[in-house]
């Protein structure tokens, strides 16, 4: 094995020890009661608002009351785990633990994170119209089928941010001549 | 796909052997992913009877007397204990909340430009079966958070607060964020090789072909 490649497996591993940690931290400081009643259930309470909104919207009679939004016939309850923050999480210790510079590292978090609530907002509805129309298939579409896409997503999401990463990290500053001309 | 595009899949990241995300890969992604649901829909039943197995063994190695029973059954482990009263509920506990990310797991290997030749499937066996030891020990930790959670005056009778705190941390740890990055930290380690990289990506860039994915 090469120098490079140790040197590669190296910072490879180092990584996944940044993640890890960075995991466990992100994770108690979302479970204290404290964060957890002024932060994370007021921020799902409005994914349940927005999700109601847009629901109604598209002629569906939802009523939203906290977390739950409720129809004549269904409902249901948004808890941890089907808010986002989870993959939320996953995403922002992967960047946090990425070697880059913070301004990009931030401007990434901001993106990948409203990126991530956008398609969570979706599988809300979704779940919501499948529950309503769908029953039958509400609880493999909840569990695996969607909780899967909006995690491998968040996982896409940073390797596509680690590439771009790598490609600015490594490209010369452009000089002058290389810089384009207008017109 | 462009012809940058081509050239980013086929060419080293500057300073790094680690892959790109292109389209192709996310594809792969796409592709394994739909397999894998196809594939876990197929064998989630069976595969939680080797977790209920595996599960209720290592439970038993630290009990004493060995009373809990695990039992794989439409979708759900029932928990059982041998002193549990005979007519009591026994309680199901959700299989596919553990296992489902087996699927993520896949997905993220089927991103490799070469998915299944033998070195990878063979690391992909390995990061699955690990995964396997990770599932066992989850339903290890539920069981235990019902113990020490969900029944009444037995949980205090038998559970500090110590224990209390740990089992049941280390279910909600799992459900909030293990779960999701398992698959993600198996693949970084066991499906992401720098140097096997580094020798095979110049090579199909002088063929000057695109790569069969």
């Amino acid at each position: 094995m090469s120098e490079a490649s140790v040197e590669a497996r190296r910072r490879s591993v180092g990584f996944l020890l940044r993640f890890v940690a960075l995991l466990v931290v992100f994770y108690f400081i979302v479970a204290s009661p404290p964060v957890n009643d002024a932060v994370i259930v007021p921020f799902t309470a409005g994914i349940a608002s927005v999700s109601g909104k847009i629901l109604n919207s598209l002629g569906e009679k939802a009523e939203v009351s906290g977390t739950e939004i409720r129809s004549s016939s269904f409902g249901v309850n948004i808890e941890n785990g089907c808010n986002g923050v989870e993959t939320g999480l996953l995403f922002g210790a992967a960047v946090l633990a990425f070697p880059a510079r913070w301004s990009r590292r931030l401007l990434g978090l901001l993106l990948g994170f409203l990126a991530i609530q956008a398609l969570n907002l979706f599988r809300v509805i979704t779940l919501f119209w499948i529950g309503l129309h769908r029953p039958a298939l509400f609880n493999s579409s909840h569990t695996v089928i969607w909780q899967s896409v909006v995690v491998l997503f968040g996982v896409l999401l940073f390797l596509l941010w680690a590439s771009r990463e790598r490609r600015l990290s490594a490209a010369p500053s452009p000089t002058v001549r290389d810089r384009p001309r207008k017109g | 796909m462009t012809p940058e595009n081509r050239r980013r899949e086929a060419s080293p990241a500057p300073g790094s052997a680690d892959p790109l995300l292109t389209r192709r890969a996310a594809l792969r992604g796409l592709v394994g992913f739909l397999l894998a649901l196809a594939f876990w829909f197929g064998f989630s039943r069976a595969y939680e009877k080797t977790l209920a197995f595996g599960s209720g063994a290592l439970t038993n190695l630290f009990e004493s007397p060995d009373v809990t029973r695990l039992e794989a059954r439409d979708g759900e482990i029932l928990l059982d204990r041998r002193d549990f009263p005979p007519r009591s509920a026994r309680p199901g506990l959700s299989g596919p909340d553990i296992h489902f990310n087996f699927v993520l797991l896949v997905a993220l290997f089927a991103l490799d430009p070469r998915p299944l030749r033998g070195a990878h499937v063979a690391r992909f066996l390995a990061a699955a079966a690990v995964l396997w030891l990770i599932h066992v020990i989850a339903l290890v930790f539920q069981v235990h958070s019902v113990y020490v959670t969900s029944l009444g005056a037995w949980s205090a009778a038998n559970y500090g607060r110590v224990a209390r705190n740990f089992w049941a941390a280390g279910w909600h740890f799992y459900l909030i964020a293990g779960r999701f990055a398992a698959p993600f930290a198996l693949w970084w380690l066991f499906g992401r090789r720098e140097e096997e990289t580094v020798l095979e990506k110049p090579r199909r860039r002088t063929k000057g072909r695109r790569s069969k994915g």
